[in-house]
């Protein structure tokens, strides 16, 4: 089990868990329907510590590096 | 007349389906209380009208678009519920309809984007699936206005029925608590009550208002915290988070029976577009690209020779024809000279910009419907995140280009309430297109062999402003907030022209109107102020009202280089609309076209005080209308003072120090 920040660009993973996530990127994130247990990829980071782009079920996603952070995957 | 409200979750084709299903619209508003857009039109058959609402994934609201859903289902009288469901995304999709149906109102799902579901590899039986669910599903295809036909038949054939709400089972501890709330509220026969308990439950902000206006508070927050240790300790979970997951299994079970899943390794167009649109190293320089070409196209390549043509026929065919008409039937000098020097000089001025205006909105509206804008808002996010705004606070920013007020409405999409003030405080600062011909005016007099130039650098001025400020005001206002990001990203799509059109006319027309009434009757007023003086009618106008209303600010603006009543005469008017500084120009130096006027004004002007005098115009305070949405937004008074006083002071000192320090090197 890593951060998501660990994973490297066009991986796949498993998002394990969500609970240090703050409250409302959370609550954004459960209804684009990414939840534990999720499979996601990584599409894109951005530049100096900028943003990152996620991808789960041909829905992408953007969330801040600090967020992703706090996420735990398990790499696939 | 039946009323269908159209509900959905954002970028499933609500309003592609709601355009095929109702050609025009009856009227585009507001909700009450809100400026969030309200969209209003009428079948085809004439038969029903159908309430276009807000995007959202889930009644429980985050933002404050969102919370119109919630107020709507509670507050108005609608007869069905249209539920658009995008086919490729239908666990996310259907964690909505299951709210609805718990609601209890008719509902037909018209099932979108069948085709590009296909493509996945997501096989959906129809029939199954509008089973397992009890309502109709109608596949449609909505860009292209496949299926529209059967959803309507079907609507105006359902709202007869009666519906059962759908009674989701959530577990003992959680019934009991539906009951207890059953028990407290009492009989009611707008809705269900079991929907607004679990909705109350879940923590819907909305809904504890409405509860809190029937109940006492002691009552609802000891049903409230009762739920809460109950659930969290039978499920080790918050109520919230245990029907969510409710949902969500039931969800699944649906999806297991009606859905079949085909493997497909593709890589999909939006992948290929994003590989480089949001690439690590190109991103951002194909974002700067896409604004340069962008501002190009509107305001040299297309816009410049459109409104060219248009500025002769003002000048010469149309000044020529209304002179020859009045001189036929008769009328009075005093006649003449209104409508000529007064309504077509102001009114004309303005209008030559009509073309450079739409093209400006047309393209933002391609921007907006194509699926770039959000990818802006990620590429962006780095630099507003130092600046301690978030990325979806660019996009209000670049709405701003073409007209404030939309740019403050934008900013409705930002959920923490602090970064949506200040990003509403800042977006004034981007120079609107209402601006344009202010600078098109001193430009085309000043810098003929600089113009782009001279112009970009205003642009650029305020967005740098807008930085400035935003750091200034996240280290003072915004302290105790920390800065959220999160966005979707849709799918790129080619936008619609249909679609396009409508929005950029939507968007356009205030412009139009605008020139109609405010800088009609701005250019009437300011014209005769300019004809009386307290000396009698026709005077000379340096003895007129108008020069001696300008001269009282004229001595405050000698500083910054255009000390004269004409300029203070001209600011003054321009908050109504910033390009009644030019109609007012076009009166007040008394010439038929652009060009005679530019001359003139050499003699009033230098370089140096003409580049202030656009600064100044950039920065000095937000237009009337700009004012009155900030208001409406903020429903406070203090920050629309704010709005206008920070601007103001900043427009002083920036354009003092322009002017000293360039006449100090001798500009």
């Amino acid at each position: 089990m890593v951060a998501m920040t660990q994973l490297r660009v066009g991986e796949r993973a498993k998002i394990v868990d969500l609970s240090r996530v703050s409250d409302l990127v959370k609550r954004r994130l459960l209804d684009m329907g990414v939840t534990e247990g999720a499979e996601i990829c990584l599409k894109c980071t951005m530049p100096l510590g900028g943003p990152f782009m996620i991808e789960n079920c041909g829905q992408c996603v953007g969330i801040r590096r600090n967020e992703a952070m706090n996420i735990q995957v398990k790499p696939l | 007349m039946m009323h269908i409200a159209l509900v959905g979750n954002p970028n499933t084709g609500k309003t592609s389906l709601f355009n095929q299903l109702t050609g025009t619209y009856e009227y585009v508003g507001n909700w009450s209380g809100v400026t969030v857009e309200k969209k209003v039109g009428v079948l085809r058959n004439k038969q029903a009208k159908v309430i276009d609402l807000p995007g959202v994934y889930s009644l429980h609201p985050l933002s404050r678009d969102e919370r119109v859903v919630t107020q709507f289902l509670l507050t108005e009288s609608f007869d069905e519920i249209l539920n658009i469901v995008d086919a490729s995304q239908l666990e996310r999709n259907l964690l909505l309809t299951v709210q609805l149906l718990e609601f209890g109102k008719p509902l037909a799902i018209a099932l979108n984007m069948v085709d590009v579901a296909e493509g996945r590899g997501i096989f959906i039986d129809q029939t199954k699936l509008a089973t397992m669910l009890r309502v109709p599903v109608v596949p449609v295809i909505a860009r292209t206005g496949k299926g529209c036909d059967q959803v309507e038949h079907l609507l105006l054939e359902k709202a007869t029925e009666q519906t059962e709400p759908l009674a989701l089972f959530y577990g003992g501890t959680m019934e009991r608590a539906i009951e207890r709330f059953r028990a407290a509220w009492g009989t009611e026969e707008k809705f269900p009550v079991r929907w607004l308990a679990i909705q109350f439950y879940e923590g819907n902000s909305y809904v504890r208002d409405y509860v809190a206006e029937k109940l006492p508070e002691a009552t609802w927050r000891s049903l409230y915290e009762q739920a809460e240790k109950e659930v969290q300790q039978a499920e080790q979970m918050p109520p919230a988070q245990f029907i969510y997951e409710r949902r969500r299994s039931f969800v699944k079970e649906i999806i297991e029976q009606s859905v079949q899943r085909k493997e497909i390794e593709r890589v999909t167009l939006t992948d290929r577009i994003d590989a480089v649109v949001t690439n690590k190293y190109v991103g951002i320089p194909i974002f700067l690209l896409a604004m340069y070409v962008l501002f190009q196209l509107t305001f040299d390549w297309l816009g410049a020779p459109l409104s060219d043509l248009l500025d002769a026929f003002f000048a010469g065919p149309l000044t020529n024809v209304v002179t020859a008409m009045l001189e036929t039937i008769g009328a009075s000098e005093f006649i003449r000279a209104l409508i000529v020097d007064g309504i077509i000089a102001g009114v004309g001025g303005v209008l030559v910009f009509v073309p450079q205006i739409f093209i400006l909105f047309f393209f933002i509206s391609f921007l907006e419907d194509s699926g770039y804008m959000a990818r802006v808002a990620l590429v962006m996010d780095r630099l507003m995140e130092a600046v301690g705004l978030n990325g979806k606070a660019f996009i209000p920013l670049i709405i701003g280009f073409g007209c404030n007020v939309p740019g403050v409405m934008a900013a409705r999409t930002i959920e923490q309430p602090r970064e949506r003030l200040v990003t509403m405080l800042l977006t004034p600062l981007m120079s609107c297109s209402a601006r344009l011909p202010v600078y098109a005016l001193f430009v085309g007099a000043f810098f003929a062999t600089h113009q782009a130039l001279v112009v970009l650098s205003l642009y650029v001025l305020g967005v740098l402003l807008a930085l400035i400020l935003a750091k200034l005001f996240s280290l003072t206002i915004l302290k105790e907030e920390a800065s959220v990001f999160v966005v979707e990203l849709p799918p790129y799509r080619m936008p619609q022209w249909q679609a396009l059109w409508r929005s950029t006319w939507d968007k356009g027309k205030g412009f139009v109107k605008k020139a109609g009434t405010f800088i009609f009757g701005g250019s009437v007023a300011i014209w005769l102020l300019s004809y009386v003086g307290p000396h009698g009618v026709n005077v000379n106008m340096d003895d007129s009202f108008l020069a001696m209303i300008g001269g009282v600010l004229a001595p405050f603006l000698a500083p910054l280089g255009f000390g004269t009543w004409q300029a203070g005469a001209a600011l003054l008017t321009g908050f109504l609309a910033k390009e009644v500084v030019v109609s007012t120009m076009n009166i007040i130096y008394h010439v038929p076209d652009v060009e005679s006027l530019q001359g003139l004004m050499a003699s009033h002007f230098t370089p140096l005080s003409a580049f202030s005098f656009m600064v100044f115009v950039l920065l000095y305070v937000p237009c009337l209308a700009t004012v009155a949405t900030i208001y409406k937004e903020t429903r406070s008074r203090k920050w629309t003072m704010f709005s206008i006083g920070y601007a103001l002071v900043l427009a002083y000192i920036v354009s003092f120090v322009i002017y000293q320090v360039g006449s100090l090197f001798g500009f």
